[in-house]
């Protein structure tokens, strides 16, 4: 008989052990999962806010995320809790620049805390979200004749400081307070080097020595950002 | 008398013997718990699958698309042979909305895993879904 208590009792005890690392592997999933879900939402909304949308959608995107999360985990007390970055230059988590010096940056940033127990595991873990999508644009031309110039731009499209591909490129140039998107009538060409490096050349008649110009992207993520610069005469 | 008494001892010692055999006889030809070591990794094998396929926002896209055969293409090819699935993706408000079944077969009388997932799109108007993927050994 007390070989038998025995023998149920080490079973017992096996398979308590064995539910414990299951609990701990698929928690350690349930977090990446986490996240994973978390990077999606600010990459979501920073694309939303980026190309017009109001800057609130970013809190009520994480709002609704946060909700949702709580809800999943049946097994014990689950709570995603989110800050939005207010140190400058983040204003509720964003920041977008958008310069004149050939600079321009859209980007998010949320700090995440995750807290679960249950009757075995408690998990306490702080993360955060950073998204940001860099353009830089330098600019030069060459007076062809009169007032027609041959102008050259080179972008570089960044994802979180890593080059990237852009979804969409839109080069604008200034002529008097009018931007005008250069077209096949201004032998408007763009070479993709495959590494986040594009550069855009065309023919205009400017009669400013001041050549102005713009390059409007989307990245792969749907992120919109813009960047302006002076064009330097060669 | 005591002949009498010697008997009964006798008999109940064999009773024990014959409890405590028929008890391993049992034990041995039906294992009382299923194999949950072959359940864990079932369910590990079908969370990191959609981690996998939800990495760069492909499994959200493919959602709200509905493309439902490119998310069962997806899964027959991030899941081992010999792995039967069934997935189910719910709204925010847990409605169901695959409007066709994902699964690559039949999970009825298997001893099968549930593995739930939360996933986010990334695109213009965030949307949220919950996926529940039920997974079985086939062999």
């Amino acid at each position: 008989m007390a070989s038998l208590l025995l023998s149920a009792q080490l079973y017992i005890l096996d398979v308590g052990k064995i539910t414990g690392e299951m609990e701990s592997n698929s928690l350690n999933d349930f977090v990446l999962a986490l996240k994973l879900g978390s990077r999606h939402v600010i990459v979501g909304s920073l694309a939303n806010i980026s190309n017009g949308g109001q800057s609130s959608n970013l809190a009520s995107n994480l709002q609704r995320w946060s909700s949702l999360v709580s809800k999943q985990y049946q097994f014990g007390k689950s709570v995603l809790n989110y800050t939005l970055n207010e140190v400058a230059p983040y204003s509720s988590g964003i920041w977008i620049y958008w310069g004149t010096n050939g600079t321009g940056i859209s980007s998010a940033y949320a700090n995440f805390t995750y807290k679960l127990s249950d009757r075995a595991v408690n998990i306490d873990q702080s993360y955060f979200v950073n998204i940001t999508t860099t353009v830089f644009i330098t600019s030069s031309y060459q007076t062809i004749s009169g007032d027609t110039k041959q102008v050259n731009v080179t972008i570089n499209v960044l994802n979180d400081a890593e080059p990237a591909l852009a979804k969409q490129i839109t080069i604008y140039y200034k002529l008097s307070d009018s931007w005008l998107i250069p077209n096949a009538t201004n032998n408007y060409t763009i070479a993709d080097y495959g590494n986040g490096t594009y550069i855009a050349s065309f023919v205009a008649n400017i009669p400013s020595q001041s050549v102005e110009v713009s390059a409007h992207v989307i990245d792969q993520r749907e992120i919109y950002v813009q960047a302006n610069a002076t064009s330097i005469q060669v | 008398m005591f002949d009498q008494r010697g008997q009964i001892r006798i008999i109940e010692a064999f009773l024990a013997i014959a409890v405590i055999f028929s008890v391993l006889l049992i034990s041995v030809t039906f294992p009382s718990s299923p194999n949950l070591e072959r359940q864990k990794s079932l369910a590990n094998l079908g969370t990191q699958a959609l981690i996998k396929l939800d990495t760069n926002g492909t499994l959200g896209n493919l959602i709200m698309q509905e493309n439902w055969t490119t998310i069962k293409q997806a899964l027959d090819i991030l899941l081992p042979t010999g792995v039967s699935f069934n997935l189910t993706v719910y709204d925010e408000n847990m409605q169901p909305i695959n409007s066709q079944t994902i699964q690559n077969s039949n999970l009825l009388g298997r001893e099968a895993v549930s593995v739930q997932y939360i996933c986010a799109t990334q695109n213009l108007n965030v949307q949220f879904f919950v996926l529940r993927l039920q997974l079985a050994w086939t062999r």
